[in-house]
């Protein structure tokens, strides 16, 4: 038997928080975008200008009249360690409470920006998403994040950027993911 | 790779040497004491199960133990220093002393062989034993120098051979008994003016002490036993179990093999045969079975082909043994640490094997093929490790109350303190044979205390000169790097089905290795324990592999842990400008099933499982599941992507 299928060991101390789940597995990146959720061409100079853009779009779909919190609690993430990858992917970021789904949206920049933290990273396309904010979800917070970065590889984005607007680069990813 | 070797596999190690002395030990004791040796060499077989046992509590409280370590925790540097030199004097003759009774017993075979073969040659025993023992010790030399692994391997395959010739010389024994009859031997010591060295003159006063005089002249037999401390370190999990289990075996092994050799040798050689074959006493055995003469030549050849196998072994043992102990010391600063240089393409530590096998083919030379002169000399290390080493775990259990894994038994409990009767009882008997041997044992005394001299003082000049160039601090491992500008190198070192990676940096911060450690299965999974440098822009440039001192200490306390574990790991090292990147990609490199990290003190749990999603996404060029996990005091998180 491979050892990451044995019991993990007890730590000493409180009870351990543990999420083996497997859960998001089969979730595909193209089903939680729609064409009013994808900004093409976004604008914007900087970062902070395209997430506003795009958390406004997501909360527009979503029927979330305040989006104050949810730009907040994302811009907080912000703060912390980058989030955008050499493949030039922005994978802003949040966990929310009240909501029960995943919420998504994407902007493709045809300018590249450069990330704040780190100015050699050149944002070329900033998926945004808000998950619920509960232990259980997490797993499938996680899965999106490695999904979604699987998926935006630099061949996808080269294609995003020239593609001929949000249902065609939708139709892109879903092709991607068949 | 840092790897570990099975309970069995230290046991031969061991026995190697401690086995071999069935070679020559009969004609030793037999020559200083009468024919009533079998008796006191089954007595000293039988004394080596106590004398295991204090090795057991010894090395259970230090892994990187032997009589050095625990020495200097007792009783002191001084002291340590003087019961380490002892035993570096133990090891130059038991490959001195093996290597030269392998080349009498060629010899022997040879004298013995050719008259049949019609080649009327005759080989000096003398002059043959020491060429071919300087060949046996240059040949081991260089199997020490390529590393342990390679030659484990080689004294497991040795000591099967034992067995089976074991097997077939008892069996021929006993159908000789059957047409024959057995002789036991006498109980009556007959010693010699040389055996009794300065007490000579007191022979007729010596009364029952001369039963101790004869087991001091029999304790050779106990002689590579010390190795099992040396050993421990490389001892796979569960380490304390499989030390008993070593500890047993070679108790087992030695006691029949040597016991039942040594009785065999006097109950079935005719004793004008016997002298004729004193320093290849097998031989004698094996041309005084019932059976035609061609049948007694071949079991000859057969006793001398294994016997030559062994022997070597035991230099073998010796050149590791010796080794190990001066690696501790040179840890210690008592030895210059120029001379812990790896080796560059095998990482053994050449300078020391060099030194070891120098002052073994100094020895061989000047002894000129005289077994029984190396003999006499040789138990005087022996005894004395053994002496400081059983007085300085008795002192421990008055020092050190700590919770003892496995304790020398016979103790008894008197309010709140224990007394360790057992223990005292052993360190009397090995102290009272050993000042015994002082006064019998002339040339051991002489040489021995010369030798202990030389190296005592070479100890103190090394330690003095290193705190002249303050090399100060805590011990630091030293660690061959191969370095490459693909990561595919460590598919290379790794070759189990699963892969596991723990992610480290912080060497006050391991609780998530020992955790891993603690579960790991060595036989199944490959351990990679990986840390990053990270550099930023021209930093990534003409980066010098070499390790820093951090990296440095952090590695030294993984191998520590590995050790204390018993368990193989793999340490890997990544020059990158981004963490999480360096992670990934040396899980991905490696094929890793499992990454395991610990908690940081600048991120949160959540976020470093963000980034590590986020990044092994990106990277991925398979669809592989994996599972994080992020270990800390109370803290366990695990997540299955």
């Amino acid at each position: 038997m491979p050892w990451f299928q044995k019991k993990p060991p007890e730590p000493a101390g409180e009870s351990p928080k543990t999420v083996p789940s497997r859960a998001a597995k089969g979730l595909k990146v193209s089903s939680i975008l729609s064409d009013d959720t994808i900004i093409f061409p976004a604008e914007g100079s900087d970062k902070p200008a395209v997430l506003l853009a795009l958390a406004a779009a997501v909360c527009a779909k979503a029927g979330i009249p305040d989006c104050q919190t949810f730009l907040a609690k994302v811009l907080e993430r912000e703060q912390g360690i980058s989030t955008t990858l050499d493949t030039g992917l922005s994978l802003p970021h949040a966990r929310m409470d009240g909501i029960t789904a995943i919420l998504a949206g994407m902007a493709i920049l045809k300018k590249p920006i450069p990330d704040p933290k780190q100015t050699d990273l050149m944002i070329r396309v900033m998926f945004l998403f808000f998950s619920p904010n509960k232990q259980e979800a997490f797993p499938m917070h996680l899965q999106l994040l490695r999904g979604v970065s699987s998926v935006f590889q630099p061949a996808l984005i080269d294609q995003l950027t020239a593609s001929s607007g949000p249902a065609a680069a939708l139709e892109l990813i879903k092709k991607l993911e068949a | 790779m840092l790897s570990f070797i099975s309970f069995g596999r230290a046991a031969a190690i061991v026995l190697c040497d401690m086995a071999s002395t069935a070679w020559y030990i009969g004609g030793i004791v037999e020559t200083a004491i009468g024919p009533a040796a079998p008796w006191f060499i089954l007595g000293v077989l039988l004394c080596a199960a106590p004398v295991l046992m204090l090795y057991v509590e010894g090395s259970a409280m230090f892994v990187r133990g032997g009589v050095y370590k625990v020495v200097r925790e007792s009783m002191g540097g001084s002291l340590a220093k003087v019961s380490v030199s002892a035993l570096m004097f133990d090891y130059v003759l038991t490959g001195a002393i093996s290597a030269v009774s392998a080349g009498q017993y060629l010899a022997g075979l040879a004298n013995s062989a050719l008259p049949r073969l019609h080649i009327h040659w005759t080989v000096d025993p003398k002059g043959f034993s020491v060429v071919f023992a300087l060949c046996i010790v240059a040949y081991f030399w260089r199997q020490n120098i390529k590393g342990i692994e390679e030659s484990s391997d080689k004294a497991i395959k040795i000591m099967s051979l034992v067995a089976v010739m074991a097997a077939v010389t008892f069996s021929w024994a006993a159908y000789t008994i059957y047409v024959r009859g057995f002789r036991w031997p006498p109980l009556t010591l007959d010693f010699t003016h040389e055996s009794l060295g300065w007490l000579a003159s007191r022979e007729n006063a010596l009364g029952r002490l001369g039963l101790l005089v004869a087991f001091g002249h029999a304790f050779l037999g106990m002689s590579g036993l010390e190795t099992l401390a040396q050993v421990y370190r490389e001892m796979e999990a569960p380490k304390l179990k499989n030390l008993k289990r070593a500890a047993a075996a070679i108790f087992v092994f030695a006691l029949f093999l040597t016991g039942t050799i040594t009785f065999l040798a006097v109950g079935l050689i005719p004793d004008d045969v016997r002298k004729v074959y004193a320093d290849n006493l097998l031989s004698g055995l094996a041309m005084s079975m019932a059976g035609p003469h061609w049948a007694q030549l071949l079991l000859q050849a057969f006793v001398v082909v294994v016997g030559v196998l062994i022997l070597s072994g035991a230099v073998n043992t010796s050149i590791m043994g010796s080794n190990g102990v001066l690696n501790r010391l040179a840890e210690d600063r008592i030895m210059p640490d120029s001379l812990r240089h790896l080796h560059p393409r095998f990482g053994t530590t050449h300078r020391m094997i060099n030194l070891i096998v120098i002052m073994q083919a100094v020895t061989i030379v000047l002894c000129r093929g005289d077994v029984y002169l190396l003999g006499e000399a040789y138990a005087f290390g022996v005894i004395w490790s053994f002496v400081f080493n059983a007085g300085a775990v008795l002192v421990l259990r008055f020092k050190d109350r700590s919770k003892r894994e496995w304790k020398f038994p016979g103790n008894v409990k008197l309010g709140k303190h224990e007394l360790p009767l057992g223990l005292a009882a052993l360190f009397l008997l090995l102290l009272s044979v050993g000042l015994v041997n002082l006064m019998t044992k002339r040339h051991a005394t002489i040489s021995g205390i010369a030798f202990t001299a030389f190296f005592f003082v070479l100890f103190m000049i090394s330690e003095r000169l290193n705190k002249r160039e303050k090399v100060q601090g805590e011990h630091r491992e030293k660690f061959n790097l191969r370095s490459a500008d693909d990561l595919g190198i460590m598919r290379e070192e790794i070759e189990r089905p699963n892969r596991v990676l723990v992610a480290v940096r912080d060497p006050g911060n391991l609780y998530h290795l020992n955790k891993a450690l603690e579960a790991h299965d060595s036989e199944t999974t490959d351990l990679v324990v990986f840390t990053s440098r990270i550099r930023k822009g021209l930093g990534l440039v003409d980066e010098t592999v070499s390790m820093d001192n951090d990296e440095e200490k952090l590695f030294t306390k993984v191998i520590e842990a590995a050790e204390r574990h018993g368990k193989t790991v793999t340490p890997m090292l990544v020059v990158s400008n981004d963490p999480f990147y360096a992670i990934t990609q040396a899980a991905q490199a490696v094929g890793a099933t499992e990454v395991v990290f610990g908690v940081s003190a600048k991120l949160s749990t959540d976020v470093q499982l963000e980034r590590l999603a986020m990044t092994w996404g990106s990277l991925q060029t398979d669809k592989q599941p994996v599972r994080f996990r992020i270990l800390g005091p109370g803290v366990e998180h695990a997540v299955d992507l």
